[in-house]
């Protein structure tokens, strides 16, 4: 039973990271770069979710305004940041990403204050029983608004002609090219579902904490370029088993491992016992 | 062309440095000058701004009165970004370049004490708000601090619990820091004396909002209380998951989760929640009642601990002043040494290695705001160390 | 005049710091993430041996020698991986050393270690010594540049499997570059612990790893001139910045930004660039 009760409490923190993960794997892939801002759009994501919903009353279109105008935000970073950069070592937008991110943090301070904001009637707080667990609505939102949303693109990869091209811009940037694939257009609509993916889990985290403080994504900025290591650099489906991974190993390494290493040093032993046995990451091609 | 653009930049850098320069050493003639190292950027930045606004009150508070000495006092304020590294060259700074006469930190524990060294060496009092280090003091006898060491208020918890709510099996949910792990270190040393049995004892880190796994946990141990440390940012979660995950007993904070912010993010959950504090919103005392009145109209929101605490460290340096009646450090220390002073947090006074003797206010979450529990007033169980 | 002694040891302490990574990241184009665990196991290490009445210079030497040792461990291990995954295992390198020290009673948990002896050395004489190490690792560093050596480490850095083809043993140079930069972190965390006198687990985190690679990579990644230019300005910024308090940070993180995005190369690019432009106007503009 309490196992059970870990591994949900490990998806749903899982779920939060694959959101946040799918987004950074989509731009490795196609960009070589880390981009560490990429947990300011998270943050800022949550910002816009308990702003609007608190001015509204409407949860629904608080994630409506906050998961485009974070896309489109993505994008405008890519564009004015990462495309002038983009021949050069990736160090190079590593740092310059990480800069960014740290005058987003401080800009959050300055103008939403350092206490950080709360829902002033937080949506979504009842519990549920699921198989005779107790969950919060927030959490099972959370679990499964983000195999929804992931499943979808997965699907979307898949099936459509837009999926077809993004795949195969990642294999083959210049081959893609010459089949006629828009490959500037791709990577405006990756940073686009990308940024959008990381505004929902920045609402869905809003709801489980009721806070956004301008640090909320100061560990993800970290955790989630370990997840999309793991999942194999670029690699789709490895990112999401990882991160769901590390969400239950963190849950259950909380609870027997509490008092030997914490989450982060729990969840980076994994990282480097898996790198030594596969310096490719669980699923990338070796 | 290029050159002249260079030679002229370097010349307007060189203009605005010695501007900046020049505006920081402006003295005032009459003024005493006090320093202070806050946290006002990174990721402590929201205490720091509550011990600077409450600092900055009771020096404004002490001007209205005459001052010290016949002059009025200056607060020269430093950002140590919490941060031990900034902190010793602010401190040699404020020492020696500003020539304060006595300092507080309003900072966390490892920045007070790096710059407490610096402040010992120079013979120069220095005052630490809110920091639970207990190394802090140990730095010397010009070092002295005015909340409570970690292991006294664990010890108070313990009462608490055992004592005045009859609960005998606990759970301690710890947070992993220097304060967490002090106030856990007092709890389990006077558990026994209360006849308190620790079920089980979970750690989390600072940057944990996500508690579902202990929940989980908790649950099947069932206990009776919860001792749980934190701060207003990892314990407004912390409680609400608690109770959302049908965990109903009591739960027992200390300090950290005094501000008005942890029963916003907590919202119903908060009902309820019994801290170990210093600042009594229901006091009587005419100190108390008004710093909470003056603290929320100047900073726009209600007081909360720190901001007792770096009001409270301010008013001990001001008084030290005064009593010592000159600039001389040597007096000034000796004054602090020797006061017994009112302040919004109690009636305080200070041992033999610097530490506060005061009582432990106990509120409790009702209506959506902090009120009086108890207070508890026991010399020998929050005896502060004396070495 | 205290302070401005206290400014320079800082300065020399994140010369020294900057210019092992650049052994490492610079020379030899291996990304590291966690640094500054290394500078920590210096630091830790120095410190329980003056604590434990052991005289100042052993300490220093004995943390040179562990963080050098555990460094080519980590070296051996991080042979298995490469380019983007070798900078994230670095970085679980730091998160892992953060979260065993955090356990260490013997070691102060979480509460650090404060009580760490003097030097024995005066303030100007110990910011003397510092800045003699700071001279003398950057001498080595650009003798190391010149160096048969140094070629080595350029082609390591430029293409791996070109240098490999070549006969190269590119194994054995990471791992001398490893080695060095991380005894050399340790040095430098032995001189930061007996200037500040307490440290604590945080005081090596992911924050510090951050902050010394922006120093390197702002500097110029593998520009000697250009990392200690990095390094003396950014570890002072903060203290110098103080007028702007509330945009501190945000100034800091802005000016990261702003050297990446305007100027890749770096401080010593900026020079480059500016010196090639100044030659060719000289010279008509022929060029």
């Amino acid at each position: 039973m309490l196992a059970f009760e870990l591994l949900l409490q490990g998806l749903v923190q899982g779920s939060i990271y694959a959101l946040i993960a799918v987004g950074l794997t989509l731009v490795y892939g196609l960009l070589r770069i880390l981009h560490v801002a990429h947990a300011g759009l998270f943050t800022l994501g949550g910002y816009i979710g308990v702003l609007i919903t608190n001015a509204t009353g409407s949860l629904a279109l608080a994630l409506l305004v906050a998961m485009p105008a974070m896309g489109l935000l993505g994008v405008a970073i890519y564009r004015t940041c990462y495309e002038p950069l983009l021949g050069r070592p990736p160090y190079v937008a590593l740092i310059a990403s990480i800069g960014l991110f740290i005058m987003m943090e401080e800009l959050f301070r300055l103008i939403f204050g350092p206490y950080g904001i709360s829902f002033t009637a937080p949506p979504l707080q009842n519990t549920v029983a699921v198989l005779g667990v107790n969950l919060k609505e927030a959490e099972l939102a959370t679990m499964i608004g983000g195999i929804v949303l992931i499943g979808g693109l997965a699907l979307l990869t898949l099936r459509t002609r837009i999926g077809t091209a993004s795949r195969a811009t990642v294999t083959d940037p210049k081959m893609a090219e010459a089949f006629g694939v828009n490959i500037a257009r791709i990577r405006d609509i990756n940073f686009f579902v990308g940024s959008a993916l990381a505004a929902s889990a920045g609402v869905m985290v809003a709801l489980l904490n009721n806070l956004v403080e301008p640090t909320m994504g100061s560990v993800p900025s970290y955790k989630a370029l370990a997840i999309i290591v793991l999942g194999g650099l670029g690699d789709l489906r490895g990112t999401l088993i990882a991160a769901l991974a590390l969400g239950v190993i963190e849950a259950f390494g909380t609870i027997y491992l509490g008092n030997l290493l914490d989450r982060d040093a729990i969840a980076f032993a994994f990282l480097i016992a898996v790198l030594m046995l596969r310096p490719q990451g669980l699923f990338g091609k070796g | 062309m290029q050159e002249k653009l260079i030679r002229t930049t370097a010349f307007a850098a060189l203009l605005g440095a010695s501007a900046a320069i020049g505006l920081s050493g402006t003295v005032l003639a009459d003024s005493v000058k006090i320093g202070i190292n806050v946290p006002q950027t990174g990721f402590a930045a929201a205490d720091g701004k509550s011990a600077l606004i409450g600092a900055q009150l009771a020096a404004e508070q002490a001007n209205a009165n005459g001052g010290v000495n016949g002059k009025d006092v200056e607060l020269v304020v430093y950002d140590d970004q919490a941060s031990p590294k900034s902190a010793v060259p602010i401190a040699t700074k404020l020492v020696e370049q500003d020539e304060v006469k006595i300092a507080i930190s309003g900072s966390y524990s490892g920045a007070t004490r790096a710059a407490a060294g610096v402040f010992q060496e120079a013979g120069v009092p220095y005052i630490s708000a809110f920091a639970v280090h207990p190394e802090i003091t140990r730095s010397g006898d010009y070092v002295f601090r005015t909340s409570f060491v970690g292991e006294v208020q664990g010890r108070a918890g313990a009462k608490l619990i055992g004592e005045s709510l009859g609960k005998k099996k606990v759970t301690l949910i710890t947070l992993k820091n220097d304060f967490g792990k002090s106030l856990a270190n007092g709890f389990k040393e006077a558990a026994e004396k209360f006849g308190i049995e620790i079920v089980s004892e979970y750690e989390y880190s600072i940057k944990d909002r996500q508690f579902g796994p202990i929940v989980a946990k908790v649950k099947s141990d069932a206990p009776d209380a919860i001792y749980a440390s934190g701060y207003f940012f990892t314990a407004g979660p912390l409680v609400s998951q608690l109770r959302s995950g049908g965990i109903d007993v009591p739960v027992i904070g200390q300090e950290g989760y005094d501000s008005q912010k942890f029963i916003e993010i907590a919202g119903g959950a908060s009902e309820g929640v019994i801290i170990t504090t210093s600042l009594d919103r229901d006091s009587d005392s005419p100190e108390a009642k008004s710093f909470i009145a003056a603290f929320e109209e100047k900073a726009g929101y209600k007081a909360d601990m720190v901001a007792a605490s770096g009001h409270t460290a301010m008013k001990v340096a001001i008084a030290g002043l005064r009593k010592a009646g000159s600039d001389d450090p040597k007096a000034i220390r000796d004054a602090i040494a020797g006061l017994t002073l009112e302040a919004s947090t109690g009636t305080i006074s200070f041992n033999g290695l610097g530490e506060v003797r005061k009582d432990v206010q106990v509120q409790v979450v009702k209506d959506g705001n902090w009120h009086r529990h108890s207070i508890i007033s026991d010399p020998d169980l929050l005896a502060p160390p004396e070495k | 005049m205290a302070y401005e002694i206290t400014l320079l040891t800082a300065m020399g302490i994140a010369v020294i710091f900057a210019l092992s990574l650049n052994l490492i990241t610079g020379f030899c184009g291996q990304i590291s993430l966690g640094h500054a665990a290394f500078y920590g196991i210096g630091a830790y290490c120095a410190a329980m041996i003056t604590k434990s009445g052991l005289p100042f210079p052993l300490a220093l030497a004995a943390g040179f020698l562990l963080a050098g040792a555990i460094g080519t461990v980590v070296g051996i291990a991080s042979l298995r991986v490469r380019h983007d995954f070798l900078a994230i295992t670095t970085m679980g390198v730091g998160f892992l050393f953060l979260g065993i020290v955090r356990q260490q009673d013997f070691l102060g948990g979480e509460m650090g270690l404060s009580g760490i002896p003097s030097s024995g050395l005066s303030k100007p004489a110990f910011m003397t010594l510092v800045l003699v190490i700071a001279a003398a690792v950057a001498t080595f560093s650009i003798y190391l540049k010149r160096s048969w050596m140094g070629y080595v480490f350029d082609s390591v850095a430029d293409d791996e499997d070109t240098a490999r083809m070549m006969g190269i043993d590119v194994s054995r140079y990471k791992l001398v570059a490893f080695a060095m930069g991380t005894a050399l972190a340790g040095l430098a965390g032995g001189l930061y612990a007996h200037n500040i006198r307490f440290i604590d687990p945080e005081s090596f985190g992911f924050v510090e790893s951050i902050t010394v690679l922006a120093m390197v990579v702002v500097g110029g990644i593998g520009s000697v001139w250009g990392v200690i230019l990095a390094a003396a300005v950014l570890s002072v910024m903060p203290l110098w910045l103080q007028f702007i308090s509330d945009y501190k940070l945000l100034l800091y993180g802005a000016l990261l930004f702003a050297v990446m995005r305007f100027s890749p190369n770096g401080m010593a690019g900026m020079v480059t660039a500016i010196l090639r432009r100044s030659k060719t106007t000289g010279t008509g503009g022929k060029a």
